[in-house]
């Protein structure tokens, strides 16, 4: 047994949290944050440099006792799937940090202590090989989230919180229960790799299946419990929108990757056409809400249901082609939406407005904010040669491949996407400088140079050579599709 | 009843000897002890219940049925005694500046809480419906004066006589009920009676018995719809006393509940039924009726009301997993709880009386500390993980899921997001207005001790539940 290296990731942002509780300058609170994210990142890399893309078995796997009465283990594991969302946690929770340095000017401390604490349950949740575990560090996420939202928020920032906090509450305690269910059904156990091993009948899978949904279609969001999401990404303070939309709505996806398909394979065959249908309905009703926007982040907020739209229409697709792309799509609409709001905070800092009506001609005072704002919005429309237009590709083909409607709803939300980013862009950085006039706008500073960087990186390199990247996913996806198929095709 | 006999049952119950002897000596010292000298009273009051606590870790090594069947001193009373001695050494602890400040002089405060404690220590070992009305009986006697011990106040006078008048009522019916059991079935003794019954189909008569027994305990846990009492009582009582009684009186009714309700007896005549149904409506009225508090102590009451139909849901599960989980709930329950009392009877000093949600807005900037301690105390609450509240409620669950009973447990759970709003919604205060006035705490070392064990208690069970869920399983009776 050698060095805990999955406890250390995820504890690392705890125990910076704790550090930060003695520290009594806002400066030095800020760079010890800083510090503790770089770490993580660090020991993120390290545990890919070694990570073996060649097997779907779990990896770097921990295992205590923890409940031994109840069958309880304190279990962690990764594979493809989870690696790539791990190494996005520690990337963007870097991001967050640099994101919030002049942003967040009171209580600072208290702001990077919920930070640091959301980030070690945000790795758990994707690191945890047991459910129970999986549910504690799922549910705990909303006590710091709570705080990020309705403390450092905006001005609706309190209905927003208790929107979220009840929202999401209300969808996991189902959740909770389908837990307990499957336990007595699995042979009493909370071990995630022994449960899909189960076969269960169709009846109880049915209802876990729709009691899973609940959680996770909260968490995604998909149409119609997505009314939460509006509401507190604009309320939230940059870094809560750069994880809300980054990693915690991968997490309803991440449900469906890790519990719903393997462990409820025969259900989730069965009710993939509803899937597909309420996906279909994601992209286009959200891309005609964005449409309508003149709140720059609402805008992507908006954009961003769409988005994971595509993200659960390449998950029930249930072919390869869309189930990597889904995958993928997770990957890059965390970088890609994380770094869009990212911008409108960057702007928003320096105009205090965020309707699209007071800006243009962006371009002309901040050549060097537009032209990234610029890079990020073609891969949010996935053009070709950015992230997003491998992965809505792939999507794209295995949706037709699944269900021709599903596909061509898809095809619709992505020229709506064209519509409302192109014509975003267009008010915001071209035409006169309007809002030049009022205010005076630096251009981007080092600081958030360091933070925009990293991700305008990412867009590039999964654009142009995705292959490292898929290499890391294919092995699990494979045997996640053939876990699917070679039980649930008896429906 | 032989010497030998006479010395075994005196051995059982030393503990019970032990608090009501250092009672009864302690209620004549009060008087003796002069103005300025109660920190001795609390410490001896202390020192009573540790050597009571010491007494029942010995005894605690095997069953030991005592006074003819009446009594027993088995590890389910041993546990529920250490949940009442806690609750009583806690409430000590936070009544020594809380009597200054309120004008509390008179020694008989302690000494009533000694002989409450006695009362629920005599219901938690009794086997016998007359044994269990002895005790109830000296707990809620007692408690009745406590109640009212803020002599110069309206609402502490009001609460007082209301609750005699009500639990009188409530005793009257479990007397009747017991009544109707020894006419039925010629026993009062739990065991007998279930003996009695076997192989005979239940009769009316035995259901009715049944039915105003339920009546008479459900009273003491202030379950709907026996709850009416328990917002005024709470409001008007010594904030103290309204958080002692929040838990061990509490407590001491589902140990009684338990002995009772999982007796074959009741086991057989689909008692489970009303009581499931209680249950439901418990936790829905709490949840929802606290929605609307905006004073601290009522919201508390209704929050203590929720809980009671939460844990009752253990009581429905029934079998060694529902048993245990009770207990293991109560156990939680009542360290959260002395918790956030503790906080709100801190709050209590000079003209701020620190009972209205509102003034604690703001708490947060000048007392982080507190902030958080209030914060991890109302997630626990809330049942939100990594506290102990989740783990409590958890159990509950899988008991309940465990014997099929999964709509109950989906309603439980959606009930309590309901419940949720209205704990998050206090912390919203906290957290999210900015503070109006200044906040002087009464933070002396005893209540620092207080809330540290408590805060200890929340988060320490919550993330290393494993000893306690094992303590509270092997304590369960029969099993």
């Amino acid at each position: 047994m050698g060095i805990p290296l999955l406890s250390l990731i995820v504890f690392t942002p705890a125990a910076g949290a704790a550090v930060l509780m003695f520290l009594r300058s806002d400066d030095a609170v800020r760079w010890t944050a800083l510090g503790v994210t770089v770490l993580d990142l660090a020991l993120c890399i390290a545990m890919l440099a070694s990570f073996d893309t060649t097997t779907h078995e779990m990896q770097f796997t921990e295992t205590h006792p923890w409940v031994p009465v109840l069958g309880i283990t304190y279990a962690l594991g990764i594979d493809g799937i989870s690696a790539l969302f791990v190494f996005l946690t520690a990337l963007l929770g870097l991001i967050c940090v640099l994101a919030s340095w002049v942003a967040i000017d009171r209580k600072v401390k208290a702001f990077m202590i919920s930070l640091l604490a959301m980030q070690t349950l945000m790795q758990g949740v994707f690191c945890a090989l047991d459910l129970f575990l999986f549910y504690v560090f799922w549910e705990a996420m909303l006590i710091p989230m709570y705080l990020i939202i309705g403390v450092w928020g905006g001005g609706g920032r309190v209905y927003a919180a208790f929107k979220f906090f009840l929202y999401t509450l209300a969808g996991s305690v189902l959740f909770l229960i389908g837990v307990i269910v499957l336990y007595f059904n699995g042979g009493e156990t909370f071990d995630i790799l022994a449960l899909t091993a189960q076969d269960l009948p169709f009846p109880v899978q049915s209802w876990l299946f729709f009691a899973f949904l609940i959680a996770f279609a909260v968490k995604v969001p998909m149409v119609p419990v997505h009314t939460w999401l509006p509401d507190a990404h604009v309320q939230a303070p940059t870094a809560g929108s750069i994880i809300l939309a980054g990693v915690l709505l991968k997490m309803g996806a991440y449900g469906f990757l890790r519990f719903s398909l393997p462990m409820l394979p025969e259900a989730s065959v069965y009710y993939s056409t509803l899937m597909l249908a309420l996906s279909a309905l994601a992209i286009v009703y959200g891309g005609l809400l964005a449409l309508a926007q003149d709140d720059l982040k609402k805008l992507v907020a908006y954009s961003s249901i769409s988005h994971m739209g595509f993200v659960t229409l390449g998950i029930f697709a249930l072919n390869l082609r869309g189930l990597e792309g889904g995958i993928l799509q997770m990957f890059n609409h965390g970088v890609t939406t994380g770094a869009l709001f990212l911008f409108v905070g960057l702007i928003y800092e320096r105009t205090h407005t965020r309707s699209i009506a007071d800006y243009g001609g962006l371009m002309k005072v901040a050549p060097v904010y537009t032209t990234f704002l610029a890079l990020f919005t073609l891969s949010s429309m996935a053009l070709p040669g950015t992230n997003s237009f491998v992965g809505e590709l792939l999507v794209l083909s295995g949706g037709f491949a699944a269900d021709l409607a599903a596909g061509a709803a898809a095809v619709v939300g992505a020229l709506l996407g064209a519509a409302y980013l192109l014509g975003m862009y267009g008010k915001v950085a071209l035409g006169p400088a309007s809002v030049g006039a009022r205010f005076k706008i630096r251009d981007v500073n080092a600081r958030e140079m360091a933070a925009i960087l990293p991700l305008a990186v990412f867009v590039v390199w999964i654009g142009l050579y995705p292959k490292p990247f898929l290499n890391v996913i294919d092995a699990s996806v494979v045997h996640l599709l053939a876990q699917v198929h070679s039980k649930g095709s008896g429906q | 009843m032989t010497a030998a006999a006479l010395f075994q049952s005196a051995l059982a119950s030393l503990p019970e000897i032990v608090v009501i002897t250092g009672a009864c000596i302690l209620l004549i010292l009060g008087q003796l002890l002069r103005k300025g000298q109660e920190h001795f009273l609390v410490w001896s009051c202390v020192a009573v219940v540790l050597i009571a606590a010491l007494a029942t870790l010995m005894l605690s090594s095997e069953v030991r049925p005592a006074y003819t069947g009446m009594f027993i001193a088995d590890r389910f009373a041993a546990f529920f005694k250490f949940v009442f001695y806690l609750a009583t050494v806690l409430t000590f602890l936070l009544s020594r500046k809380y009597a200054d400040i309120e004008g509390i002089e008179s020694s008989e405060y302690y000494v009533l809480l000694l002989f409450t404690l006695s009362g629920m220590m005599i219901m938690a070992s009794a086997t016998d419906l007359l044994s269990i009305y002895v005790g109830l009986e000296l707990m809620v006697l007692c408690t009745y004066v406590l109640t009212g011990f803020l002599r110069r106040e309206r609402r502490s006078n009001e609460a007082a006589l209301k609750y005699v008048i009500l639990g009188a009522v409530s005793t009257g019916i479990f007397l009747y009920g017991v009544s109707l059991v020894y006419g039925l079935t010629g026993t009062t003794q739990l065991d007998a009676m279930a003996a009695a019954v076997t192989g005979h189909p239940l009769d009316p008569g035995l259901l009715l018995a049944v039915v105003f027994i339920v009546a008479g305990l459900v009273f003491k846990v202030g379950a709907v719809p026996f709850h009416m009492w328990v917002p005024d009582v709470y409001e008007g009582a010594p904030t103290t006393i309204t958080a002692f009684m929040s838990v061990g009186p509490k407590a001491a009714g589902f140990a009684v509940i338990l002995r009772v309700f999982l007796n074959p007896l009741v086991a057989a005549s689909d008692v489970w039924i009303i009581v499931a149904a209680i249950a439901v409506v418990t936790m829905a009225l709490g949840s929802f009726v606290a929605l609307v508090q905006d004073n601290f102590k009522r919201l508390l009451a209704y929050s203590s009301i929720a809980h009671a139909g939460f844990a009752l849901l253990g009581v429905v599960a029934g079998g060694a997993d529902g048993i245990a989980s009770v207990m293991l709930y109560l156990l939680i329950y009542s360290l959260m709880n002395l918790g956030i009392f503790g906080i709100v009877i801190m709050m209590r000093n000079g003209d701020f009386s620190g009972e209205v949600i509102e003034d604690y807005a703001g708490l947060a900037k000048p007392h982080p500390g507190l902030a958080l301690l209030m914060l991890l105390y109302l997630f626990s609450l809330a049942g939100i993980p990594p506290t102990a509240g989740f783990f409590a409620k958890f159990y509950v669950l899988v008991a309940l899921v465990e014997r099929g009973f999964v709509m109950l447990a989906v309603t439980a759970v959606l009930l309590s997001v309901v419940a949720a709003y209205f704990y998050i919604r206090i912390v919203m205060v906290i957290y999210m207005r900015e503070p109006e006035r200044t906040f002087d705490p009464a933070l002396t070392p005893l209540v620092r001790a207080t809330l540290a064990f408590t805060a200890a208690g929340t988060i320490g069970i919550g993330l290393f539940p494993a000893w306690f869920l094992r303590l509270a399983q092997n304590s369960v009776f029969g099993g």
